[in-house]
């Protein structure tokens, strides 16, 4: 890798002073599973690294309250597939974890980095955003709130200032919240997914009364399907209707093509996917 | 760029190196240390070649800065045979022919003994999980899952 100057600041506020506002080649690194990758492929060539590592304890950890769980930015992956409040809260974080790259990775990477790095194949950003999970994200003025679904603008972009950074995630309560995320790996099963869909229901047996739906891989950034929640929304669940909602979602979805999958491969799996994670939320049990 | 001292424990003894800011955690091993049991193969964390415990939690050495060292207790392949006695991970990997050429050998038996802390008597699910993140090319994979269970019969042995 190219050289580079590191910092390692014991404080957030330490962390915030450090990163330049209009510098992109100086960058937060939490975990570093990503960043390294981009650097070693000579893709990011940064001329300072602020490690986040070294900042106060209380951003690495999990608790929870009577509104739902708070998780600190600098969580490992690992800490969170092992949290019980968690898989208490919300069961589809622990599994949705399982599958996401490996045990070695999962110990290393971080919430807050799987957030801010904002590649639209990561696993935990559709499911947060189905979860209706937010952000406090500090800068050099304090402390703001938003919601993880209006995070990201584009592929590896999102609204976060470049002196700002994720303190903490929080997962709202779930009472009665059925939800699964399925992914479409179309190399190796542990390949990143040419398409990952997340659905959150509220719903009474078949029932659904409001739908959560979010596409990712598929697209440039993880993104709500309005179309396809409208078309789930206060209906029973057969086949017409999973029809009728897959097809909202291969109509509204902004599909780019890669590697895993052309446009239009990416829109049929999308348009079958939307009723197979419908069902496996259905079938998941309420949180 | 500026060099700085970091302080670790490698395999019970404490060190210290002095490295630059951009070298990961095999280059510090291999050049440091002359461990070459942590290599870097795919480069990008997949195949688990590189494994290495730090703080009992298994890492991809190839993609981990090694100034993060810095204050944690490091174990490489070299560090399981302490005394001249193979750990019964080890052991199990002769036992049962788990490997051809050996290259991921290492990187299998540190993950193998990192499920095995987390997991004493795990099932074919359980083990497949740990070692989906470490590539056998010469495909020896049946024969490391049977030296999982062996080691796992082994190690509760040498507890009871």
């Amino acid at each position: 890798m190219i050289p580079f100057e590191l910092a390692e600041p014991k404080s957030l506020t330490e962390a915030i002073k450090l990163l330049a506002p209009d510098d992109a080649m100086v960058r937060p690194i939490a975990g570093g599973t990503a960043l390294m990758l981009m650097m070693k492929a000579g893709v990011f060539h940064p001329t300072r690294l602020v490690s986040l590592g070294k900042i106060e304890k209380k951003y690495s950890g999990i608790a929870a309250g009577k509104d739902g769980l708070r998780i600190g930015a600098m969580t490992t992956l690992s800490a969170l597939e092992q949290s019980l409040d968690m898989k208490k809260l919300a069961p589809v974080i622990t599994r949705t974890l399982r599958t996401l790259s490996n045990v070695r990775v999962r110990n290393v990477a971080t919430v807050g980095g799987a957030l801010a790095h904002a590649d639209p194949h990561m696993d935990l950003p559709p499911v947060l955003i189905a979860l209706g999970a937010s952000m406090s994200i500090a800068g050099p003025s304090g402390e703001r709130e938003l919601a993880v679904e209006d995070l990201f603008t584009g592929y590896y972009e999102t609204v976060l200032q470049k002196n700002e950074l994720i303190a903490e995630v929080r997962v709202p309560s779930q009472d009665g919240t059925r939800a699964a995320y399925m992914k479409v790996t179309t190399g190796s099963a542990d390949d990143w997914p040419a398409l990952g869909v997340a659905v959150a229901l509220q719903s009474d047996g078949n029932a659904v009364k409001s739908a959560r739906v979010v596409v990712s891989a598929a697209t440039s950034k993880a993104m709500r399907l309005p179309g396809a929640e409208a078309a789930l929304a206060g209906q029973r669940i057969d086949d017409k209707i999973l029809a009728r909602a897959g097809e909202a979602a291969a109509n509204e979805a902004d599909f780019i093509a890669d590697v895993r999958g052309s446009v239009s491969y990416k829109r049929e799996l999308l348009r079958v996917y939307i009723g197979r994670a419908v069902r496996a939320a259905l079938e998941s049990g309420a949180h | 760029m500026t060099a700085r001292t970091i302080h670790f424990t490698l395999n019970g003894a404490p060190v210290t190196a002095d490295i630059k800011p951009h070298h990961n955690l095999v280059e510090l091993l291999q050049t440091h240390f002359g461990l070459t049991g942590a290599r870097e193969s795919c480069g990008q964390g997949l195949c688990g070649c590189c494994t290495v415990l730090v703080d009992g939690r298994a890492v991809s050495g190839c993609l981990f800065l090694a100034v993060r060292i810095d204050g944690t207790e490091v174990v490489t392949i070299e560090g399981l045979d302490a005394g001249g006695k193979l750990n019964p991970m080890q052991e199990a990997f002769v036992e049962t022919g788990a490997f051809q050429c050996g290259y991921c050998t290492p990187g299998f038996i540190l993950m193998a003994n990192q499920l095995l802390d987390a997991h004493p008597d795990p099932d074919d699910d359980q083990i497949r999980h740990y070692l989906s993140g470490n590539l056998c090319r010469c495909a020896a994979y049946p024969q490391i899952i049977d030296a999982v269970k062996l080691a796992a019969k082994k190690r509760k042995t040498i507890a009871a």
